[in-house]
Protein backbone atom coordinates (compact mmCIF):
# COMPACT_ATOMS: atom_id res chain seq x y z
CA UNK A 1 0.00 0.00 0.00
CA UNK A 2 2.84 2.01 0.47
CA UNK A 3 3.51 2.89 -2.82
CA UNK A 4 -0.12 3.42 -4.02
CA UNK A 5 -0.92 6.58 -5.21
CA UNK A 6 -3.70 8.10 -6.94
CA UNK A 7 -2.78 9.15 -10.77
CA UNK A 8 -4.91 9.57 -14.13
CA UNK A 9 -5.92 6.85 -15.73
CA UNK A 10 -6.80 7.90 -19.07
CA UNK A 11 -5.42 9.97 -21.71
CA UNK A 12 -7.86 13.25 -21.14
CA UNK A 13 -6.88 12.43 -16.96
CA UNK A 14 -3.34 13.01 -17.86
CA UNK A 15 -4.11 16.19 -20.39
CA UNK A 16 -6.31 17.59 -17.87
CA UNK A 17 -3.43 17.47 -14.99
CA UNK A 18 -1.10 18.90 -17.02
CA UNK A 19 -3.75 21.68 -18.14
CA UNK A 20 -4.13 22.56 -14.32
CA UNK A 21 -0.47 22.66 -13.69
CA UNK A 22 -0.39 25.05 -16.77
CA UNK A 23 -2.28 27.32 -14.99
CA UNK A 24 -0.34 27.65 -11.84
CA UNK A 25 2.75 28.10 -13.86
CA UNK A 26 0.94 30.75 -15.94
CA UNK A 27 0.19 33.07 -12.42
CA UNK A 28 3.28 32.25 -10.81
CA UNK A 29 7.12 33.13 -10.94
CA UNK A 30 8.94 32.92 -13.24
CA UNK A 31 6.12 33.31 -15.82
CA UNK A 32 4.89 36.12 -14.24
CA UNK A 33 8.24 37.70 -14.02
CA UNK A 34 8.13 37.37 -18.14
CA UNK A 35 4.89 39.69 -18.42
CA UNK A 36 5.81 42.31 -15.21
CA UNK A 37 6.47 45.13 -17.40
CA UNK A 38 4.84 48.85 -17.32
CA UNK A 39 3.32 48.73 -19.93
CA UNK A 40 -0.43 48.95 -20.93
CA UNK A 41 -2.63 46.43 -22.98
CA UNK A 42 -6.17 47.77 -23.95
CA UNK A 43 -5.50 50.61 -21.45
CA UNK A 44 -5.15 48.48 -18.39
CA UNK A 45 -1.61 46.98 -17.09
CA UNK A 46 -0.15 44.26 -18.62
CA UNK A 47 0.04 42.43 -15.14
CA UNK A 48 -3.20 42.87 -14.64
CA UNK A 49 -4.67 41.69 -18.12
CA UNK A 50 -2.62 39.06 -17.66
CA UNK A 51 -4.07 38.14 -14.33
CA UNK A 52 -7.86 38.17 -16.16
CA UNK A 53 -6.00 35.81 -18.81
CA UNK A 54 -5.60 33.06 -16.13
CA UNK A 55 -8.69 33.66 -14.28
CA UNK A 56 -10.48 32.95 -17.55
CA UNK A 57 -8.10 29.87 -18.77
CA UNK A 58 -8.96 28.39 -15.41
CA UNK A 59 -12.97 28.44 -16.81
CA UNK A 60 -11.78 27.62 -19.96
CA UNK A 61 -10.14 24.25 -18.32
CA UNK A 62 -12.78 23.76 -16.04
CA UNK A 63 -15.29 23.68 -19.36
CA UNK A 64 -13.19 21.44 -20.92
CA UNK A 65 -12.91 19.38 -17.41
CA UNK A 66 -16.60 19.19 -17.28
CA UNK A 67 -17.18 17.59 -20.69
CA UNK A 68 -14.21 14.72 -20.41
CA UNK A 69 -16.04 13.91 -16.98
CA UNK A 70 -19.38 13.31 -17.75
CA UNK A 71 -18.49 11.96 -21.42
CA UNK A 72 -16.71 9.41 -19.41
CA UNK A 73 -19.40 9.21 -17.07
CA UNK A 74 -17.64 9.00 -13.68
CA UNK A 75 -17.71 10.86 -10.89
CA UNK B 1 -21.11 63.72 5.97
CA UNK B 2 -24.69 65.61 6.69
CA UNK B 3 -27.13 63.46 4.27
CA UNK B 4 -29.19 61.05 6.03
CA UNK B 5 -29.18 59.13 2.59
CA UNK B 6 -25.64 56.89 3.26
CA UNK B 7 -26.76 55.55 6.30
CA UNK B 8 -30.64 54.94 5.29
CA UNK B 9 -29.30 52.77 2.29
CA UNK B 10 -27.00 50.68 4.34
CA UNK B 11 -29.53 50.31 7.01
CA UNK B 12 -32.38 49.21 4.45
CA UNK B 13 -29.93 46.68 3.53
CA UNK B 14 -29.52 45.54 6.76
CA UNK B 15 -33.14 45.06 6.96
CA UNK B 16 -33.58 43.30 3.63
CA UNK B 17 -30.53 40.64 4.35
CA UNK B 18 -32.63 40.24 7.88
CA UNK B 19 -35.49 39.46 6.16
CA UNK B 20 -33.71 37.18 3.44
CA UNK B 21 -31.78 35.28 6.20
CA UNK B 22 -35.10 34.92 8.20
CA UNK B 23 -37.46 33.79 5.69
CA UNK B 24 -34.82 30.79 4.18
CA UNK B 25 -36.01 28.65 6.32
CA UNK B 26 -37.95 25.60 5.03
CA UNK B 27 -41.14 25.22 6.29
CA UNK B 28 -41.52 21.47 8.03
CA UNK B 29 -37.42 21.60 8.17
CA UNK B 30 -35.83 19.81 11.91
CA UNK B 31 -33.63 22.92 11.87
CA UNK B 32 -32.15 21.25 15.22
CA UNK B 33 -30.16 18.63 12.72
CA UNK B 34 -26.88 18.63 11.52
CA UNK B 35 -27.86 17.86 8.03
CA UNK B 36 -30.84 20.65 8.19
CA UNK B 37 -29.00 23.81 9.84
CA UNK B 38 -25.28 22.40 9.24
CA UNK B 39 -25.29 21.96 5.16
CA UNK B 40 -28.92 22.76 4.20
CA UNK B 41 -30.10 19.34 3.76
CA UNK B 42 -27.74 19.26 0.74
CA UNK B 43 -29.82 21.05 -1.47
CA UNK B 44 -28.66 24.31 -3.04
CA UNK B 45 -28.50 24.14 -6.52
CA UNK B 46 -25.69 25.88 -8.92
CA UNK B 47 -26.70 28.97 -9.24
CA UNK B 48 -26.87 29.72 -5.73
CA UNK B 49 -24.26 27.89 -4.70
CA UNK B 50 -21.70 29.93 -7.07
CA UNK B 51 -22.80 33.29 -5.62
CA UNK B 52 -22.72 31.51 -1.82
CA UNK B 53 -19.06 31.00 -2.39
CA UNK B 54 -18.27 33.81 -4.63
CA UNK B 55 -19.59 36.35 -1.80
CA UNK B 56 -18.31 34.52 0.71
CA UNK B 57 -14.51 34.74 -0.66
CA UNK B 58 -14.84 38.34 -1.30
CA UNK B 59 -14.60 39.93 2.02
CA UNK B 60 -14.45 43.15 2.99
CA UNK B 61 -10.62 43.16 1.95
CA UNK B 62 -12.08 43.72 -1.83
CA UNK B 63 -14.16 46.70 -0.82
CA UNK B 64 -11.23 48.33 1.08
CA UNK B 65 -8.27 46.46 1.83
CA UNK B 66 -7.68 45.63 -2.29
CA UNK B 67 -7.91 49.50 -3.21
CA UNK B 68 -5.82 49.89 -0.31
CA UNK B 69 -3.51 47.65 -1.71
CA UNK B 70 -3.47 49.05 -4.65
CA UNK B 71 -2.77 52.99 -3.47
CA UNK B 72 -0.16 51.87 -1.66
CA UNK B 73 1.59 49.01 -3.75
CA UNK B 74 -0.08 49.00 -6.73
CA UNK B 75 -0.68 46.30 -9.31
CA UNK B 76 0.48 43.44 -6.65
CA UNK B 77 -3.19 43.08 -4.81
CA UNK B 78 -4.24 41.33 -8.00
CA UNK B 79 -2.43 37.96 -6.48
CA UNK B 80 -5.73 37.96 -4.24
CA UNK B 81 -7.82 37.66 -7.81
CA UNK B 82 -5.35 34.85 -8.81
CA UNK B 83 -5.37 32.23 -6.02
CA UNK B 84 -8.91 33.02 -6.11
CA UNK B 85 -9.20 31.38 -9.88
CA UNK B 86 -7.07 28.45 -8.12
CA UNK B 87 -9.33 28.25 -5.49
CA UNK B 88 -12.07 27.18 -8.31
CA UNK B 89 -9.83 24.86 -9.43
CA UNK B 90 -9.44 23.09 -6.08
CA UNK B 91 -13.26 23.13 -5.43
CA UNK B 92 -13.85 21.57 -9.16
CA UNK B 93 -11.54 18.81 -8.23
CA UNK B 94 -12.36 17.95 -4.64
CA UNK B 95 -15.53 19.68 -3.93
CA UNK B 96 -17.81 16.26 -5.74
CA UNK B 97 -15.52 14.09 -3.82
CA UNK B 98 -15.70 15.89 -0.50
CA UNK B 99 -19.55 16.28 -1.24
CA UNK B 100 -19.62 12.44 -2.05
CA UNK B 101 -18.11 11.79 1.20
CA UNK B 102 -20.23 13.67 3.20
CA UNK B 103 -23.64 11.83 1.32
CA UNK B 104 -22.42 8.06 2.12
CA UNK B 105 -20.21 8.88 5.13
CA UNK B 106 -22.53 11.66 6.78
CA UNK B 107 -20.01 13.98 7.15
CA UNK B 108 -21.18 17.75 7.87
CA UNK B 109 -17.81 19.43 8.71
CA UNK B 110 -14.39 19.14 7.57
CA UNK B 111 -13.15 18.07 10.85
CA UNK B 112 -15.47 14.88 10.66
CA UNK B 113 -14.47 13.71 7.29
CA UNK B 114 -10.34 14.07 9.12
CA UNK B 115 -11.63 12.00 11.92
CA UNK B 116 -13.34 9.68 10.09
CA UNK B 117 -10.41 8.94 7.27
CA UNK B 118 -7.54 8.29 10.38
CA UNK B 119 -10.10 6.65 12.88
CA UNK B 120 -9.16 9.28 15.19
CA UNK B 121 -11.66 11.48 17.06
CA UNK B 122 -8.32 13.25 18.62
CA UNK B 123 -7.04 14.11 15.27
CA UNK B 124 -10.43 15.97 14.56
CA UNK B 125 -10.89 17.78 17.31
CA UNK B 126 -7.52 18.84 17.11
CA UNK B 127 -7.59 20.06 13.22
CA UNK B 128 -11.44 21.46 14.49
CA UNK B 129 -9.91 23.38 17.18
CA UNK B 130 -7.22 25.07 15.39
CA UNK B 131 -9.15 25.73 12.25
CA UNK B 132 -11.46 28.00 15.14
CA UNK B 133 -8.43 30.24 15.80
CA UNK B 134 -7.97 31.37 12.20
CA UNK B 135 -11.66 31.50 11.08
CA UNK B 136 -12.65 33.72 14.55
CA UNK B 137 -9.90 36.04 13.90
CA UNK B 138 -10.96 36.04 10.01
CA UNK B 139 -14.71 37.16 11.56
CA UNK B 140 -13.26 39.08 14.58
CA UNK B 141 -11.51 41.29 10.93
CA UNK B 142 -14.95 41.29 9.32
CA UNK B 143 -17.00 42.26 12.20
CA UNK B 144 -14.44 45.48 12.37
CA UNK B 145 -15.11 46.32 9.26
CA UNK B 146 -18.80 46.13 9.30
CA UNK B 147 -18.89 48.14 12.44
CA UNK B 148 -16.06 50.45 10.53
CA UNK B 149 -18.99 51.44 7.72
CA UNK B 150 -21.88 51.91 10.05
CA UNK B 151 -19.64 53.93 12.11
CA UNK B 152 -18.77 56.38 9.09
CA UNK B 153 -22.44 56.06 7.53
CA UNK B 154 -23.95 57.28 10.10
CA UNK B 155 -21.25 60.45 10.59
CA UNK B 156 -19.98 58.37 14.20
CA UNK B 157 -23.66 58.71 15.77
CA UNK B 158 -23.51 54.62 15.66
CA UNK B 159 -20.03 54.32 17.60
CA UNK B 160 -18.38 51.06 16.88
CA UNK B 161 -19.25 49.28 19.70
CA UNK B 162 -22.76 49.97 19.20
CA UNK B 163 -22.12 49.07 15.15
CA UNK B 164 -20.32 45.29 16.25
CA UNK B 165 -23.77 44.76 18.64
CA UNK B 166 -25.81 45.36 15.89
CA UNK B 167 -24.25 43.47 13.15
CA UNK B 168 -23.89 40.19 15.13
CA UNK B 169 -26.85 40.71 16.74
CA UNK B 170 -28.40 40.72 13.16
CA UNK B 171 -26.60 37.60 11.82
CA UNK B 172 -27.60 35.75 14.96
CA UNK B 173 -30.50 36.22 14.61
CA UNK B 174 -30.64 34.77 11.09
CA UNK B 175 -28.30 32.17 11.23
CA UNK B 176 -30.02 30.54 14.19
CA UNK B 177 -33.12 30.60 12.50
CA UNK B 178 -32.22 29.35 9.10
CA UNK B 179 -28.49 28.11 9.38
CA UNK B 180 -26.50 27.73 6.21
CA UNK B 181 -29.78 28.04 3.97
CA UNK B 182 -29.52 31.85 5.81
CA UNK B 183 -25.89 31.76 4.58
CA UNK B 184 -26.83 31.01 1.27
CA UNK B 185 -29.83 33.41 0.52
CA UNK B 186 -27.82 36.19 1.85
CA UNK B 187 -24.87 35.64 0.21
CA UNK B 188 -27.05 35.49 -3.18
CA UNK B 189 -28.03 38.73 -2.69
CA UNK B 190 -24.98 40.42 -1.02
CA UNK B 191 -23.35 38.67 -4.02
CA UNK B 192 -24.82 40.23 -6.39
CA UNK B 193 -25.21 43.85 -4.70
CA UNK B 194 -21.63 43.55 -4.05
CA UNK B 195 -21.07 42.97 -8.14
CA UNK B 196 -23.73 46.24 -8.73
CA UNK B 197 -22.28 48.18 -6.25
CA UNK B 198 -18.27 47.99 -6.77
CA UNK B 199 -19.06 48.51 -10.91
CA UNK B 200 -21.10 51.42 -10.52
CA UNK B 201 -18.89 52.91 -7.92
CA UNK B 202 -15.86 52.26 -10.36
CA UNK B 203 -17.45 53.37 -13.52
CA UNK B 204 -18.60 56.75 -12.05
CA UNK B 205 -15.11 57.13 -10.12
CA UNK B 206 -13.29 56.35 -13.19
CA UNK B 207 -15.61 59.49 -15.01
CA UNK B 208 -15.19 61.79 -12.46
CA UNK B 209 -11.77 61.66 -12.07
CA UNK B 210 -10.66 61.53 -15.91
CA UNK B 211 -13.97 62.81 -17.30
CA UNK B 212 -14.19 59.21 -19.64
CA UNK B 213 -15.31 55.65 -19.09
CA UNK B 214 -12.55 54.14 -19.91
CA UNK B 215 -10.04 52.65 -17.14
CA UNK B 216 -6.88 54.07 -19.94
CA UNK B 217 -7.24 57.32 -18.82
CA UNK B 218 -6.32 56.36 -14.84
CA UNK B 219 -3.52 53.75 -15.96
CA UNK B 220 -1.85 56.34 -18.44
CA UNK B 221 -1.37 58.41 -16.13
CA UNK B 222 -0.03 56.03 -13.53
CA UNK B 223 1.98 54.71 -16.02
CA UNK B 224 3.59 58.50 -16.68
CA UNK B 225 3.76 59.74 -13.04
CA UNK B 226 4.27 56.29 -10.69
CA UNK B 227 5.27 53.44 -13.17
CA UNK B 228 6.17 51.47 -10.11
CA UNK B 229 2.63 50.83 -9.24
CA UNK B 230 2.55 48.79 -12.66
CA UNK B 231 4.92 46.26 -11.62
CA UNK B 232 6.51 44.10 -9.07
CA UNK B 233 7.56 44.13 -6.31
CA UNK B 234 5.23 47.34 -5.89
CA UNK B 235 5.68 50.77 -4.99
CA UNK B 236 6.10 49.47 -1.45
CA UNK B 237 8.87 46.41 -2.76
CA UNK B 238 7.58 44.56 -0.66
CA UNK B 239 6.16 41.98 -3.15
CA UNK B 240 8.86 40.20 -4.75
CA UNK B 241 8.58 36.96 -6.84
CA UNK B 242 8.74 34.96 -4.52
CA UNK B 243 6.06 36.45 -2.18
CA UNK B 244 3.66 36.70 -4.45
CA UNK B 245 3.91 33.12 -6.13
CA UNK B 246 4.38 31.40 -2.24
CA UNK B 247 1.41 33.41 -1.49
CA UNK B 248 -0.70 31.83 -4.11
CA UNK B 249 0.36 28.49 -3.39
CA UNK B 250 0.04 28.74 0.38
CA UNK B 251 -3.57 30.44 -0.19
CA UNK B 252 -4.46 27.73 -2.70
CA UNK B 253 -3.51 24.76 -0.36
CA UNK B 254 -5.79 26.30 2.68
CA UNK B 255 -8.77 24.51 2.89
CA UNK B 256 -10.75 26.56 5.17
CA UNK B 257 -13.65 24.87 6.90
CA UNK B 258 -16.67 26.87 5.93
CA UNK B 259 -15.94 25.69 2.43
CA UNK B 260 -15.51 22.30 2.87
CA UNK B 261 -19.48 23.10 4.36
CA UNK B 262 -20.71 25.07 1.67
CA UNK B 263 -19.32 22.08 -0.95
CA UNK B 264 -21.52 19.59 1.59
CA UNK B 265 -24.33 21.95 0.79
CA UNK B 266 -24.46 20.92 -2.79
CA UNK B 267 -27.74 19.31 -4.19
CA UNK B 268 -25.02 16.96 -6.32
CA UNK B 269 -21.33 16.06 -6.78
CA UNK B 270 -22.24 17.63 -10.67
CA UNK B 271 -23.72 21.38 -9.00
CA UNK B 272 -20.29 21.85 -7.40
CA UNK B 273 -17.99 21.04 -10.69
CA UNK B 274 -20.85 23.53 -12.36
CA UNK B 275 -20.48 26.35 -9.87
CA UNK B 276 -16.56 26.12 -9.59
CA UNK B 277 -16.65 26.37 -13.31
CA UNK B 278 -17.84 29.76 -13.31
CA UNK B 279 -16.59 30.93 -10.21
CA UNK B 280 -13.53 32.43 -11.04
CA UNK B 281 -15.94 35.08 -13.77
CA UNK B 282 -17.42 36.82 -10.08
CA UNK B 283 -13.90 38.50 -9.72
CA UNK B 284 -14.37 40.67 -11.93
CA UNK B 285 -15.83 42.38 -9.20
CA UNK B 286 -12.25 43.09 -8.12
CA UNK B 287 -11.32 45.39 -10.73
CA UNK B 288 -13.48 48.49 -10.38
CA UNK B 289 -12.23 48.61 -6.55
CA UNK B 290 -8.91 48.24 -7.61
CA UNK B 291 -9.07 51.36 -9.97
CA UNK B 292 -10.68 53.33 -7.22
CA UNK B 293 -7.30 52.37 -5.20
CA UNK B 294 -4.94 53.58 -8.65
CA UNK B 295 -7.24 56.92 -8.60
CA UNK B 296 -6.48 57.79 -5.02
CA UNK B 297 -2.66 57.43 -5.61
CA UNK B 298 -3.10 61.03 -7.49
CA UNK B 299 -6.28 62.76 -6.37
CA UNK B 300 -5.45 61.80 -2.57
CA UNK B 301 -1.91 61.29 -2.13
CA UNK B 302 -2.03 62.92 1.85
CA UNK B 303 -4.50 59.87 2.84
CA UNK B 304 -2.99 58.40 6.27
CA UNK B 305 -4.90 54.49 6.47
CA UNK B 306 -4.61 53.29 2.59
CA UNK B 307 -7.33 50.91 2.84
CA UNK B 308 -10.26 53.88 3.65
CA UNK B 309 -9.21 54.98 0.56
CA UNK B 310 -12.36 54.02 -1.68
CA UNK B 311 -14.48 55.11 1.12
CA UNK B 312 -12.50 58.53 1.32
CA UNK B 313 -12.47 59.27 -2.38
CA UNK B 314 -16.24 58.55 -2.67
CA UNK B 315 -17.48 60.94 0.43
CA UNK B 316 -15.27 63.55 -1.44
CA UNK B 317 -15.99 62.71 -5.70
CA UNK B 318 -19.52 60.56 -5.69
CA UNK B 319 -23.01 61.27 -5.14
CA UNK B 320 -24.61 60.19 -1.35
CA UNK B 321 -26.69 57.76 -3.53
CA UNK B 322 -22.94 55.76 -4.49
CA UNK B 323 -21.92 56.54 -1.08
CA UNK B 324 -24.62 54.89 0.42
CA UNK B 325 -24.76 51.93 -2.08
CA UNK B 326 -20.46 51.70 -1.47
CA UNK B 327 -21.40 51.18 2.09
CA UNK B 328 -24.13 48.71 1.99
CA UNK B 329 -21.88 47.17 -0.19
CA UNK B 330 -18.80 46.64 1.69
CA UNK B 331 -21.20 45.87 4.97
CA UNK B 332 -22.19 42.77 1.94
CA UNK B 333 -19.19 41.77 1.47
CA UNK B 334 -18.19 41.94 5.07
CA UNK B 335 -21.41 40.12 6.60
CA UNK B 336 -21.33 37.47 3.93
CA UNK B 337 -17.58 36.65 4.81
CA UNK B 338 -17.78 36.78 8.25
CA UNK B 339 -21.02 34.45 8.68
CA UNK B 340 -19.65 31.50 7.18
CA UNK B 341 -16.88 31.33 9.39
CA UNK B 342 -18.97 32.06 12.55
CA UNK B 343 -21.67 29.06 11.72
CA UNK B 344 -18.43 26.44 10.85
CA UNK B 345 -16.99 27.14 14.35
CA UNK B 346 -20.24 26.38 15.77
CA UNK B 347 -20.68 23.70 13.80
CA UNK B 348 -17.34 22.59 14.31
CA UNK B 349 -16.62 22.78 18.06
CA UNK B 350 -19.86 21.03 18.83
CA UNK B 351 -20.12 18.47 16.47
CA UNK B 352 -16.33 17.64 17.03
CA UNK B 353 -15.13 18.31 20.16
CA UNK B 354 -17.93 18.58 22.09
CA UNK B 355 -20.04 15.51 21.38
CA UNK B 356 -17.10 13.15 21.49
CA UNK B 357 -16.10 14.54 24.37
CA UNK B 358 -19.63 14.25 26.11
CA UNK B 359 -20.84 11.29 24.15
CA UNK B 360 -23.73 13.61 23.10
CA UNK B 361 -26.77 12.09 20.57
CA UNK B 362 -27.03 13.98 17.03
CA UNK B 363 -29.75 15.45 18.08
CA UNK B 364 -28.33 17.10 21.06
CA UNK B 365 -25.18 18.22 19.10
CA UNK B 366 -27.66 19.72 16.42
CA UNK B 367 -29.67 21.86 19.23
CA UNK B 368 -26.15 22.82 20.32
CA UNK B 369 -24.72 23.68 17.07
CA UNK B 370 -27.24 26.22 16.60
CA UNK B 371 -26.91 27.69 20.33
CA UNK B 372 -23.59 27.85 20.33
CA UNK B 373 -23.44 31.02 17.97
CA UNK B 374 -24.66 32.88 20.65
CA UNK B 375 -21.61 32.80 23.26
CA UNK B 376 -18.93 32.46 20.16
CA UNK B 377 -20.22 36.22 19.35
CA UNK B 378 -21.19 37.51 22.40
CA UNK B 379 -18.08 36.27 24.82
CA UNK B 380 -15.28 36.04 21.82
CA UNK B 381 -16.01 37.77 18.48
CA UNK B 382 -17.73 41.27 20.09
CA UNK B 383 -15.65 41.90 22.48
CA UNK B 384 -12.07 40.98 20.19
CA UNK B 385 -13.98 43.29 17.72
CA UNK B 386 -14.27 46.13 20.47
CA UNK B 387 -11.39 45.95 21.67
CA UNK B 388 -9.24 45.53 18.10
CA UNK B 389 -6.09 43.83 19.70
CA UNK B 390 -2.94 44.78 17.69
CA UNK B 391 -2.14 41.13 17.76
CA UNK B 392 -4.99 40.15 15.81
CA UNK B 393 -3.93 40.07 12.17
CA UNK B 394 -1.27 37.68 13.25
CA UNK B 395 -3.48 35.70 15.31
CA UNK B 396 -5.18 35.46 11.55
CA UNK B 397 -1.90 35.28 9.84
CA UNK B 398 -0.53 32.10 12.26
CA UNK B 399 -4.09 30.97 11.55
CA UNK B 400 -4.41 30.95 8.01
CA UNK B 401 -0.48 29.79 7.91
CA UNK B 402 -1.77 26.57 9.94
CA UNK B 403 -4.82 26.26 7.82
CA UNK B 404 -2.28 24.87 4.66
CA UNK B 405 -0.48 23.04 7.06
CA UNK B 406 -3.24 20.63 7.27
CA UNK B 407 -2.45 19.45 3.64
CA UNK B 408 -1.14 16.33 5.23
CA UNK B 409 -4.65 15.33 6.32
CA UNK B 410 -6.14 15.89 2.64
CA UNK B 411 -3.07 13.71 0.85
CA UNK B 412 -3.56 11.06 2.65
CA UNK B 413 -7.66 11.41 1.93
CA UNK B 414 -7.46 12.32 -1.73
CA UNK B 415 -4.20 10.87 -2.84
CA UNK B 416 -2.04 8.44 -0.77
CA UNK B 417 -3.56 5.54 1.48
CA UNK B 418 -0.56 4.75 3.17
CA UNK B 419 -0.77 8.52 5.53
CA UNK B 420 -1.09 7.27 8.99
CA UNK B 421 -2.75 9.61 11.72
CA UNK B 422 0.41 10.07 13.25
CA UNK B 423 2.04 10.84 10.04
CA UNK B 424 -0.55 13.75 9.73
CA UNK B 425 -0.16 14.87 13.28
CA UNK B 426 3.45 15.00 12.85
CA UNK B 427 3.76 16.74 10.08
CA UNK B 428 0.75 19.35 11.05
CA UNK B 429 2.52 19.84 14.63
CA UNK B 430 5.87 20.52 12.91
CA UNK B 431 4.32 22.54 10.01
CA UNK B 432 2.46 24.55 12.71
CA UNK B 433 5.82 25.55 14.52
CA UNK B 434 7.83 26.37 12.00
CA UNK B 435 5.00 28.88 10.63
CA UNK B 436 4.71 30.01 13.46
CA UNK B 437 8.00 30.73 14.11
CA UNK B 438 8.52 32.55 10.70
CA UNK B 439 5.58 34.24 10.62
CA UNK B 440 6.37 35.74 14.87
CA UNK B 441 10.59 35.72 14.94
CA UNK B 442 11.64 35.97 11.14
CA UNK B 443 8.65 37.47 9.04
CA UNK B 444 8.87 35.41 5.88
CA UNK B 445 12.40 34.61 5.37
CA UNK B 446 14.36 35.09 2.05
CA UNK B 447 10.93 36.65 1.12
CA UNK B 448 9.07 33.21 1.27
CA UNK B 449 5.38 32.96 2.99
CA UNK B 450 6.05 31.91 6.65
CA UNK B 451 3.65 28.47 5.47
CA UNK B 452 5.32 27.61 2.30
CA UNK B 453 8.59 27.20 4.83
CA UNK B 454 5.94 25.09 7.00
CA UNK B 455 5.01 22.72 4.11
CA UNK B 456 8.66 22.16 3.33
CA UNK B 457 9.33 20.39 6.61
CA UNK B 458 5.37 19.23 7.19
CA UNK B 459 5.68 17.02 4.25
CA UNK B 460 8.99 15.55 4.50
CA UNK B 461 8.11 14.59 8.12
CA UNK B 462 4.68 13.54 7.28
CA UNK B 463 5.57 10.87 4.91
CA UNK B 464 8.74 9.97 6.81
CA UNK B 465 6.57 8.83 10.18
CA UNK B 466 3.56 7.40 7.98
CA UNK B 467 5.94 5.16 6.23
CA UNK B 468 7.08 3.81 9.82
CA UNK B 469 3.86 4.10 11.80
CA UNK B 470 1.14 1.73 11.32
CA UNK B 471 -1.63 2.70 8.42
CA UNK B 472 -5.62 3.29 9.20
CA UNK B 473 -7.90 0.55 8.99
CA UNK B 474 -7.68 -0.98 5.32
CA UNK B 475 -11.41 -1.11 5.34
CA UNK B 476 -11.78 2.61 6.27
CA UNK B 477 -9.15 3.33 3.85
CA UNK B 478 -10.87 1.48 0.90
CA UNK B 479 -14.12 3.01 2.03
CA UNK B 480 -12.64 6.71 1.05
CA UNK B 481 -10.77 5.63 -2.11
CA UNK B 482 -13.56 4.02 -3.51
CA UNK B 483 -14.55 7.99 -3.96
CA UNK B 484 -11.45 9.80 -4.06
CA UNK B 485 -10.06 6.96 -6.51
CA UNK B 486 -13.06 5.64 -8.63
CA UNK B 487 -10.68 3.77 -11.25
CA UNK B 488 -8.10 2.33 -9.38
CA UNK B 489 -4.41 3.11 -7.11
CA UNK B 490 -1.65 3.40 -9.25
CA UNK B 491 1.84 1.68 -8.21
CA UNK B 492 4.46 2.90 -9.86
CA UNK B 493 2.99 3.41 -13.22
CA UNK B 494 1.28 0.11 -12.95
CA UNK B 495 -2.33 0.08 -12.74
CA UNK B 496 -3.88 -1.59 -9.45
CA UNK B 497 -6.58 -1.86 -7.29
Amino acid sequence: MRRLLVLPTTRAGWGLLIAFVALIVMGTWPVIGWVNRATLVLGLPLMVVWSYLVIFACVAVMVVGNHIVERDNHE
Amino acid sequence: MNSVWPLSITLAYVAIVMMIGLRARHKGANMNSLEEWGVAGRSMGPVMLYLLIAAGSVSAYTFMGAPGWAYSKGVAVFYVATYLAYLALIAWYFGPKVWQFGAEFGHVTQASAIADRYQSPALGALAALVMAVGSIAYAVLQTIGSAYILFVMSGGLIPVWLGVVLVLACIAVYLYASGQRAIGRTNAFQGMLMLMVAWAVGMWAVHSATGGLSFAGVFERIQAEHPEFLTLPGASGDMSYSFWTTSIIISMLSFMPPVWTQWMSASSARTIRRSATWLPTYYVVILPMVVVGFIGIFSLPELVRADTVALEYAMQQLPVVLVGLLGAGTLAASMSSSEPFIHSVSLSLSKDVIQPLLKLSNAMTGRLARLMIVPIMALVIAPLAIAEPGSLVMILLVGLGFASQVLPAFIGMFFWPRASRLGVMAGIVAGFLVTVAFTTLWSHPLGIHAGFWGLMINLPVFIGVSLITPATNADVVERFFRIAAPRGLTHLGKASR
